[in-house]
């Protein structure tokens, strides 16, 4: 199954800084939660696992990630990432664009735009999970390099990312998945 | 003793042909007594489990076994390249064409088999299955049938590579697997063209899986001492899968023993040969142990037989009272990844071309185009003969769809088309011949049953109220089956011509052990069989014991599917018995000493005619012909039957139900399903009627919920219960039976066969009636499953 994303940060620092963020792969990497680089290959390669929770399964993909182009000026990177579950029963692939823009002296946008491929088994059970998972990845994503950005700002020793927290992803799952009904519910 | 008396305690004793007999199956079913495929341990025994691909299409660019052998407990794991030796890894399939059994450097669809590890038991399989290690080189997959022929559309079948013809004609597509055209095109469409109103209506009539309880599984043990092969399979077809198993391994016949235990549920999902049996076969005897594999879940719904899966375009051309003057269909067929549709080989899309349905039609053309998706293979008659739900659901649609364009009753324009009595047998314009049918009285009478005057007043008023919170849907169906394939000269399956057979010995106490070719799995063919000798022989049924299944003892037969059991098996079964009563007859003729001709036969023995008090009983016949025949005869009294049905059988039946829809929710509650059912001659109205039940219920299922969804990277979206709709006695609604008879002038006995009536006419039926709930609102139809989610959408389009 397929995941668009289009998702946006306001971060409190300036395009430059926030474009160094962004740059460095296993810095940025590790503002996922359950996501790892294991490995630099070379300059564009990496090796990582990702950790995801779907309800009471847990999966770990295995894989690599290749930094299709990164344009410096532009401050825009193109991310492609490839991998399969560790027992072999799911896949999953990546294409990301993440771009770093202006919108004042102390102030700029990290906006992203990705698609997200899985097949087997996590898409054939995880459906329905799937992209309440995905968002709540995403916000703690968002958080974490937000976290990073202010500390950047305050020039204070970077805080220790936010660590996936099965428990209060579940929550945040059920909470969204209520909330979904219940925004369908008016719909109707 | 009063004679009437006496006659009806010995007819009662016979418990023949109409007697409203007790199933024999089931006091071990209820006590969980039975025998299934996984109660099968034999010394020795390992458990196979199979790796399955995660991507509908992939190159397979590496497979490593060594963690997974090196695991404890583990004694192989076969590849198509352990199979390539042994010329294993592909297997022909029932449609003409092959199948992998283990991938063969790539994968064609969504958990496809790729490696079979055999270990200790099937947790330590299961555990060492994810040790292997597979790297993959994905390929766009086509999971939309109507993109199959596209120019650009990627190969899926790259072993097909440069063959124009296929087991079916000519492939114009790469992609393409037969096109099947019955019927005048011609004289069709000039039919068309003169005619002063035609209809065309797109409905698609989605992928659904039989789902039986049990699963499919098999349990193989090779003898490498004797050389003998005996195999435990879920099978409706034991014969049929003895054949494949000696045409795949090389080992004779002779020495292959297949047995289908008890079997818990098939519905067609276990009429084919599958990767795990063949599997579980090879690694027996390369290990020399027995070796046992049974499906998961969610393994049956994603790898073993589908059904359906049919895109339809339906035509009608009419004159302006609504008598048909001409039918035209175009399908688009998808059979997954491999074409392992398990019907006759000459007929491709089954028995479609039944489409014109009870209608007096006289033109007629049908297309059907089959071609491959990255999807499991399949196309099996899901509780139906081949391919006849799909036929019958588009001539019953289309026939509402005209009478709405027409503004006539829906009841009333199919009077006006009905074939009627005195036209038998009728001679369809798509080349069948009907042998009965009564179709008039049978809607007659269940429109009287509901009173169907007074259901349309009521909806015309709920119409008229704006304010009203329902909707009113009143569905009618008038089907007619086709069942009982069939005639040699036009059915065969892989050559065999499908016939189906019995064997019957009577023993000198007068109890008797008959034998048949075909295989139940709910059809109660242990009772049913011993009421036709009952009746035929003049032997009681209790003394009947009926046995199928074993291919050691059962004659050769092609099994129980299509509701074939009766018309052909059945058929078998009564010619056997009359074989059995002719010897007696002579042997009663013998002892009395008088001519056989001088004889009647009376229930359960002879009587002189003019002379009622010289009898002789078939039990003291059954001791005479062990020891006192007549000079020249053999002793003993056995007879055997293969019986080549003459023609079809043609059941059908007029349904009726009504829905009420709650227009803000999309809740659709059956108020009344009524259903009569003519299937001729009924052997035991009771097991008639739990048939008739079964079926509505699987009908209900499939109109109101089932469907295989797959996403557009052909990732299967309901493998699991979880989404797959099956019916409990929660939602499943109140069934009001009835029926006619019309006997079948060709069958022994005039049965039709039953099993899958209801479920061929049910599922039109649902699909009109919620159509008829929308059709004041100019909705001519929206493809099922009709669950309360698609009617509430159908509901808020509409402003409801």
């Amino acid at each position: 199954m397929k995941i668009a994303l289009e998702k946006s940060l306001a971060l409190p620092v300036g395009a430059d800084a926030g474009w160094k963020l962004v740059e460095n792969i296993p810095d940025i990497a590790a503002c996922m939660p359950g996501a790892q680089i294991t490995e630099r290959v070379d300059e564009t390669h990496f090796k990582g696992t990702m950790t995801v929770k779907l309800g009471p399964a847990t999966v770990v993909f295995r894989g690599e990630i290749e930094v299709a182009s990164l344009d410096a000026a532009g401050r825009t990177i193109h991310v492609l990432g490839k991998g399969a579950d560790v027992t072999g029963g799911s896949g999953a692939s990546l294409d990301l664009t993440a771009q770093v823009r202006e919108t004042g002296a102390q102030a700029c946008e990290l906006a992203g735009r990705s698609e997200v491929n899985v097949t087997g088994k996590v898409a054939a059970f995880g459906s329905r999970l799937m992209s309440t998972v995905t968002d709540q990845l995403l916000k703690i994503f968002f958080a974490n390099v937000l976290a990073k950005a202010q500390a950047l700002q305050s020039a204070a020793p970077p805080p220790v990312p936010e660590k996936l927290n099965g428990l209060a992803l579940i929550w945040a799952v059920i909470k969204e998945f209520a909330c979904s009904l219940f925004g369908r519910m008016k719909a109707g | 003793m009063d004679q009437t008396v006496q006659n009806s305690g010995r007819l009662e004793k016979l418990e023949g042909i109409g007697c409203a007999r007790k199933r024999r199956e089931d006091p071990r079913f209820i006590q969980g007594k039975g025998t299934y495929v996984d109660d099968v341990k034999l010394p020795g025994m390992l458990f196979g489990v199979m790796v399955r691909s995660p991507y509908a299409h992939a190159r397979i660019t590496k497979i490593d076994t060594e963690k997974a052998k090196a695991h404890p407990g583990v004694h192989a794991v076969l590849t198509a390249e352990d199979l390539k030796p042994l010329k294993l890894h592909w297997m022909p399939t029932l449609a003409g064409d092959v199948q992998a059994v283990l991938a063969d450097g790539k994968v064609s669809f969504q958990n496809q088999e790729i490696a079979f590890v055999v270990a200790d038991d099937r947790y330590v399989a299961a555990d060492a299955a994810e040790l292997v290690e597979i790297e993959y080189e994905e390929l766009p997959a086509i999971v939309d049938p109507n993109h199959s022929m596209d120019a650009d559309a990627p190969v899926i079948r790259p072993d097909l590579d440069g063959k124009d013809v296929g087991a079916h004609g000519k492939r114009r597509h790469h992609n393409h697997i037969f096109n099947w055209q019955v019927g005048d095109k011609d004289k069709t469409d000039r039919a068309f063209a003169d005619a002063p109103v035609t209809v065309k209506q797109d409905m698609f009539y989605p992928r659904v899986h039989p789902c039986p309880l049990e699963t499919c599984g098999s349990v193989a043990s090779f003898d490498p001492v004797r050389g003998e092969l005996t195999v435990w399979i879920t099978s409706q077809a034991p014969h049929v899968v003895r054949t494949v198993v000696g045409l795949l391994s090389g080992i004779p016949e002779s020495k292959i023993r297949i047995i289908s235990p008890d079997i818990g549920g098939g519905f067609g999902n276990k009429v084919g040969v599958y990767p795990g049996y063949v599997a579980s076969i090879v690694a027996s005897i390369v290990l020399g142990r027995p070796v046992k594999w049974i499906e998961s879940r969610s393994e049956n719904l994603s790898s073993t037989a589908f059904a359906r899966d049919y895109w339809m375009t339906g035509e009608l051309a009419a004159d302006e009272n609504g008598k048909i003057r001409a039918l035209r269909v175009n399908v688009v067929a998808d059979h997954g990844a491999f074409d392992a549709c398990a019907d006759p080989t000459k007929w491709p899309a089954g028995m479609f071309h039944v489409c014109t349905g009870s209608y007096d039609i006289p033109n007629a053309h049908v297309s059907v185009d089959g071609v491959y998706t990255n999807k499991f293979p399949g196309g099996v008659a899901y509780r139906c003969s081949f391919r006849v739900t799909e036929a019958v659901y588009v001539i019953e649609r289309m026939i509402d769809v005209l009478a709405q364009k027409l503004g006539l009753d829906k009841a009333e324009i199919r009077r006006r088309n009905f074939i009627r009595a005195e036209q038998f047998p009728y001679h369809t314009p798509l080349g069948l011949e009907f042998d009965s049918g009564n179709y008039g009285p049978a809607l007659e009478k269940v429109l009287q049953a509901v009173d169907y005057e007074a259901l349309r007043a009521e909806q015309a008023q709920k119409r008229a109220d704006p304010d009203c919170p329902t909707l009113m849907g009143i569905g009618i169906c008038t089907f007619t089956e086709i069942v009982g394939a069939g005639p040699s000269k036009s059915c065969d399956i892989l050559g065999i011509g499908m016939f189906d057979s019995c064997e019957i010995r009577v023993h000198p106490d007068s109890s008797a052990i008959a034998r048949m070719g075909t295989m139940t799995q709910g059809q109660g063919h242990q009772t049913t069989y011993a009421q036709i000798i009952a009746t035929e022989a003049g032997i009681p049924a209790s003394g009947i014991a009926v046995e199928e299944g074993d291919t050691s003892t059962a004659p050769y037969g092609l099994g129980t599917y299509g509701s074939r059991s009766t018309p052909v098996g059945g058929a078998a079964v009564a010619r056997a018995a009359r074989k059995i009563r002719e010897k007696a007859r002579k042997i009663a003729a013998h002892l009395l000493e008088v001519s056989a001709d001088d004889l009647d036969f009376d229930l359960d023995g002879f009587k002189v005619k003019g002379d009622p008090s010289k009898t002789k009983s078939m039990k003291e016949i059954a001791w005479a012909a062990y020891n006192n025949v007549p000079d020249g005869m053999e002793m003993g009294l056995e007879a055997v039957e293969y019986y080549d049905p003459p023609n079809f059988t043609f059941p059908f039946g007029a349904y009726l139900t009504v829905l009420d829809i709650t227009k803000k929710t999309g809740e659709t509650k059956v108020r009344r399903f009524y259903a009569l059912d003519d299937c001729g001659t009924r052997i035991n109205p009771m097991i008639i009627e739990g048939q008739i039940h079964g079926g509505l219920t699987e009908g209900f299922a499939v109109a109101m919920g089932q469907e295989m969804p797959y996403d557009e990277q052909g990732n299967l979206l309901g493998a699991t219960l979880l989404d797959y709709f099956v019916p409990t006695s929660m939602e499943t609604p109140h069934w009001e039976t009835d029926f006619t008879v019309t006997p079948s002038p060709h069958h022994p006995i005039g049965a039709k066969g039953v099993a899958e009536s209801p479920h061929v006419g049910s599922i039109p039926c649902f699909s009109n009636a919620v159509m008829d709930a929308f059709a004041h609102l100019g909705v001519t139809h929206f493809n099922m499953p009709y669950n309360n989610w698609k009617i509430w959408r159908q509901a808020q389009a509409l402003g409801l």
